[in-house]
């Protein structure tokens, strides 16, 4: 019997998910005798056409990990989704957008003016930015259309199953990939993990006191952290109370907060969830002490949609009259 | 009913024209025109006035008849009827929750004058209803058993009259009082003011019946160690010190002659003397005097015992111990009272250090027959005054003492000097204020007459700027303020403000109410509820939520028992909130946020399941709990999300 | 091309500024239709979520009117109300919305002519503003 084939692909991310797939260590070994990659460009050198030229749904599985952003991106994983029989969005990118999402609170422009043009670091007397089409000693050269917009994985294809992190934990990966390839076929898009928040777990909930009142909103930095005291209780901000339980909180062992990126639970919004729970807990009685502890927040879009920018409820940057 | 038959039940439209309110500006029949095109829309039935009885008969015929699963009404504002329509449609064997009233005239036809704008506003507003209705789930009434018994907090006049009026609806009363007996503070005062009638001779009455009465339970020398619970469940435990005097005692006072202890005795202020047995006053309730523990010698060198040698009932017991009660009740009322404010700390009033300094509550025990010296007010040489002073405010509005009026002590200021003059017809009297402040006509006309018979009044312009001298050792006082000549005086009364007393702030502690700024309890609702606090069960009478006078803590108190006796009635359920929050437990992950946001302490941490819980007796429903919960495991009942979310689609997009 | 009619949601507590509303009608004080109301029984139950949702539903504008501090009806859901829409609309700006497209204010339940006011003013502001680009939503934007 020929071994399942598994595809791995490389979207608007860091790269982090195909290191996430190595560090999953010895195990590796083990998933390369079982399966047959058939592509992985970050780790294995296989053309796109060679991928044009299966069948479709000869693949069995495609980890698709970061989210879409030019049209290169949305061309290979419609081309995979028509070669596979499960789509994994694999990571917090391909779910939710991801970090680079957050270019979405800009545009295009912006985007392009702060990299090629006004970042101190960059020498660019031409003033060139990235182009679809551009012409270099007499030949037009073609490169993908960069979007406006960062798309969820979902936005662009349909999605079977969703692992999240930023990036998925090894013990996720290998559950994940273990029920996967086993035949054991959760209902089309699961989460590949517990839809609960990251509280029910984290070490810390034991010494939370019941009722909470945050006087101030304090930076990790700007404290000395006591490593068994719930973060929201010490005035840091901790995003574990909108965020999906599975990672094993290894941020909370290195007693940093949660920064949020197993993304929210089910049906959830997790930069409003997070400010309508802060506003449960912030004090203060008029608008000008209720102020004063906002001001611990200075980029609240950037700390409550950190990795979910582009599938929250606004999704990306309105505009008037645009 | 199941599941199938529920799917094919019809929704229907009522279309209410208000006889012509609504009809004249949103236009029906195109409403019925667009109803007919919404496919979710089976009946849209039309009615002149549907709240009148024809529109009644109407509306439950067409419900009965049609086979309707689904209301919307299309009418006023549910603020109006949506208690009317959902009680006819439960008539019907339709859920209260199926039913959803479309406000097309107070929020539509009467505010939209333009006809086409109104017709369309009316559209938005019935889709709204209509996809609401889509997801809406039905809603229970629910019931839960509850105590009829109460506890009330406080011996004094507030928590007395509560007891009464409970117990004559036959209720079982248990009144906790710290004190060695009943009467609390207006006990300590003569006459009360402004009708100047005699306070122990009105209370007497109220003692001896409270004493007989087979209903109330008093429990004295109390002290409340926890409160748990809710309305209609709250446990209590109870501390009961014990007297060393048995109950057979009637304070014959036989033991006071030879016991050889004399103390300084607190009911007086500290200004008399009592024995290490003693009572409060004559005819206290309970009527058994107490051993003073601290002072008696038999306790502290066991050295006397002559007490028990004097007694002709055998009550001493010196073996009595402290008991430990736990008491079940369905309401709690909290009549802990006030203390004074605190003068020592002003030290340019001369309280203490001056001769002929005293304070209101001073002068009220002094003036009194049970006071230490029978009612005579003397100055320090034995002579009678020929002047007083009264300063109002002493230690209040000010930063650094009371920082509030409390709004009554004006006409105890005033009364100082009434009772003054009865006393000795000739005497001056000087009332030194800023403000004045009367709560009613008859206290105004009761300083209005003080004024006619000879009470000066002075204004000075800044209260805390009086001091007060005296001219020569054991001389006259010399007082003198911003704004007024130097006053010369005999004696002079400091009126202090009212304060709440510790005692409130430990049982705020217990139950979880909240206090205010300044220690009162914040009322329920300032004008709808101002006797109820944030927890439904808990009640305030009398000082414990504003400084009050003692006929309005006896409003109070009765104000609070009529709220009590209509809702604990024996062998009755009481009816729960219908749109309460309810924590999904599989989807609960402890994080607690939600204890935090409920205002009424409805929430709380099952520390074995390591889930939070709501109290749904407690719950009143307002919702914050479900925007808290960051991974929407609590829902709100009839307002969840799916809900909400739905009627901002519809009314978006119709 | 047509006049730009805005559509606002107003998130009203049952209590007190849903009140001042039905008072307005009581009063036949006229303003703006634009004005879409949803009831809740407290304003502490306004998820921000609902105004995000209104938002990407369409709305130009969100009004969150609760009751006077101290005045709540749930004793201080106004309050948290209060906090979660500061520290939304500190948030909105960055999603190129600007705050005062999200109105928090107090309405009792006799301020008719304050609801009038209110509601006409922000009628008008926004109506200044133009339409909130709402087919911003990602699945049907861009070059897909």
């Amino acid at each position: 019997m020929s071994k399942p084939k598994v595809a791995v692909i490389w979207n608007a991310s860091c790269g982090g998910c195909d290191e996430s797939l190595v560090d999953i260590e010895d195990k590796i070994i083990d998933l390369a005798d079982k399966v047959d990659f058939v592509l992985w460009p970050c780790a294995m050198d296989f053309k796109y056409n060679d991928v044009a030229a299966m069948k479709d749904g000869e693949i069995d599985i495609t980890l698709v990990n970061g989210g879409i952003q030019n049209s290169g991106q949305e061309k290979i994983v419609k081309l995979l989704r028509e070669k596979s029989k499960i789509i994994v969005a694999y990571g917090s990118c391909a779910w939710l957008g991801g970090v680079p999402s957050l270019i979405n609170l800009k545009n295009k422009k912006d985007s392009f003016a702060v990299n090629y043009l006004d970042c101190p670091s960059v020498i660019n007397p031409g003033k060139k930015v990235p182009m679809a089409k551009s012409m270099a000693d007499g030949y037009e050269l073609e490169l993908p259309e960069i979007f406006d917009t960062l798309y969820t994985l979902d936005d662009v294809i349909d999605v079977d199953y969703y692992l999240p992190g930023c990036p998925p934990m090894p013990a996720m990966i290998i559950n994940a990939l273990g029920e996967l390839l086993g035949g054991k076929l959760p209902p089309k898009g699961t989460i590949l993990s517990p839809d609960i928040s990251l509280c029910l777990s984290c070490s810390r909930n034991g010494t939370k006191p019941d009722r909470m009142v945050m006087g101030e909103i304090q930076r990790i930095h700007e404290i000395i952290a006591d490593p068994d005291q719930c973060f929201l209780n010490q005035d840091v901000l901790c995003m574990g109370p909108a965020t999906r339980d599975g990672c094993g909180y290894p941020c909370i062992t290195g007693n940093m907060p949660c920064t949020g990126c197993m993304g929210p639970m089910k049906n959830q919004d997790q930069g409003a969830k997070m400010i309508s729970a802060l506003g449960g807990i912030i004090d203060g009685y008029d608008e000008e002490a209720v102020d004063r502890i906002l001001d611990g927040i200075p980029d609240p879009a950037g700390t409550f949609y950190r990795y979910s920018t582009a599938a929250s409820y606004l999704g990306r940057r309105r505009e008037k009259n645009r | 009913m199941p599941e199938e038959s529920k799917k094919n039940k019809k929704t229907v439209l009522f279309l209410c024209k208000c006889s012509s309110n609504i009809s004249d500006t949103v236009d029906f029949e195109e409403i019925k025109k667009w109803a007919k095109k919404q496919g979710d829309i089976d009946i849209a039935a039309v009615s002149n006035l549907l709240c009148s009885p024809d529109g009644k008969k109407f509306y439950t015929e067409i419900l009965k008849s049609r086979d309707a699963g689904k209301v919307i009404v299309a009418a006023c504002s549910p603020r109006l009827h949506e208690k009317t329509f959902r009680g006819l449609a439960e008539e019907c064997g339709i859920n209260l929750g199926m039913v959803q009233m479309a406000n097309i005239r107070e929020q539509c036809a009467w505010v939209t004058p333009d006809k086409t704008e109104a017709t369309e506003k009316a559209k938005s507003i019935i889709n709204s209803a209509l996809n609401r209705l889509g997801r809406s789930k039905e809603i229970f009434r629910r019931t839960m058993k509850a105590e009829a018994d109460v506890i009330v907090i406080g011996g004094g006049i507030a928590g007395m009259e509560a007891a009464r009026t409970l117990s004559r609806a036959g209720r079982k009363v248990r009144l906790i009082e710290k004190n060695i007996s009943l009467g609390g503070s207006v006990m300590k005062s003569e006459d009360l003011a402004p009708g100047m009638e005699c306070s122990p001779c009105l209370m007497a009455p109220i003692l001896a019946e409270i004493r007989d009465d087979k209903n109330i339970d008093v429990i004295t020398k109390a002290e409340i160690t926890e409160i748990t619970g809710f309305f209609g469940n709250f446990t209590m435990k109870v501390k009961k010190r014990p007297r060393y005097v048995e109950e057979n005692c009637i304070s014959c006072e036989e033991c006071f002659k030879v016991c050889p202890v004399s103390v300084d005795s607190e009911f007086h202020e500290g200004l008399g003397k009592r024995k290490a047995i003693y009572s409060l006053f004559p005819g206290s309730v309970p009527a058994a005097a107490v051993i003073d523990r601290e002072h008696c010698l038999h306790f502290t060198d066991n050295s006397c015992s002559a007490c028990v040698a004097a007694c002709p009932f055998g009550s001493i017991n010196f073996s009595q111990e402290e008991e430990l009660l736990s008491i079940r009740a369905g309401a709690i009322v909290v009549a802990t009272g006030f203390t004074a404010g605190d003068v020592s700390r002003f030290s340019q009033l001369g309280h203490k250090s001056l001769d002929n300094v005293i304070t209101s509550p001073e002068f009220e025990i002094l003036s009194g027959t049970n006071g230490p010296t029978g009612g005579r007010i003397l100055l320090k040489n034995g002579k009678e005054p020929q002047s007083a002073a009264v300063i109002h405010c002493a230690g209040s509005i000010r930063d650094d003492g009371i920082p509030y009026c409390s709004g009554i002590c004006c006409t105890h200021a005033v009364k100082a000097g009434v009772m003054l003059r009865k006393k000795y017809p000739s005497i001056r009297i000087i009332n030194i204020h800023n403000d004045l402040v009367f709560g009613t006509p008859r206290e105004f006309a009761f300083y209005r007459e003080a004024g006619a018979n000879g009470t000066e009044f002075v204004k000075c312009s800044d209260l805390a700027s009086i001091k007060i001298s005296a001219l020569s050792p054991a001389g006259l006082l010399k007082i003198e303020g911003d704004g007024i000549t130097a006053v010369e005086a005999d004696m002079a009364v400091l009126v202090t403000g009212f304060m709440p007393p510790e005692s409130a702030a430990d049982i705020a502690s217990m139950t979880g109410a909240e206090l205010d700024i300044n220690g009162y309890f914040i009322p329920d609702h300032e004008l709808l509820n101002a006797t109820g606090t944030g927890l439904d069960g808990i009640y305030t009478a009398g000082c414990a939520s504003s400084p009050l006078n003692a006929s309005a803590s006896v409003v109070q108190a009765r104000a609070v028992s009529g709220d009590i006796l209509s809702r604990l009635i024996p062998g009755k359920e009481i009816e729960l909130e219908l749109y309460t929050s309810v924590i999904d437990r599989e989807k609960c992950a402890g994080c607690r946020l939600c204890i935090s946001s409920c205002p009424y302490r409805a929430i709380y941490f099952d520390h074995d399941t390591k889930v939070s819980v709501i109290n749904e007796s407690i719950c009143r429903g307002c919702g914050t709990c479900a925007a808290a919960c960051p991974g929407g495991a609590i829902e709100a009942n009839h307002f969840s999300d799916e809900e909400i979310c739905a009627e901002i689609e519809g009314i978006l997009h119709d | 091309m047509t006049e730009f009619k805005p559509k606002i949601i107003a998130f009203l507590c049952s209590w007190c500024s849903y009140a001042g509303a039905d008072k307005a009608g009581g009063q036949k004080l006229r303003y703006p239709a634009n004005i879409l109301v949803v009831r809740v029984m407290c304003t502490g139950r306004v998820d921000p979520r609902f105004v995000l949702k209104a938002f990407r539903e369409g709305a130009d504008g969100v009004m969150v009117l609760g009751c006077h501090t101290g005045d709540c009806h749930y004793r201080n859901g106004n309050m948290k109300a209060m906090k979660r829409m500061r520290l939304l609309s500190r948030m909105l700006p960055q999603f190129g919305i600007v705050k005062e497209r999200l109105m928090f204010n107090r309405v009792s339940g006799g301020e008719s002519e304050l609801f009038q006011k209110l509601a006409t003013e922000m009628t008008e502001n926004i109506t200044l503003m133009g339409p909130l680009k709402i087919e911003g939503f990602v699945k049907t934007e861009g070059a897909l």
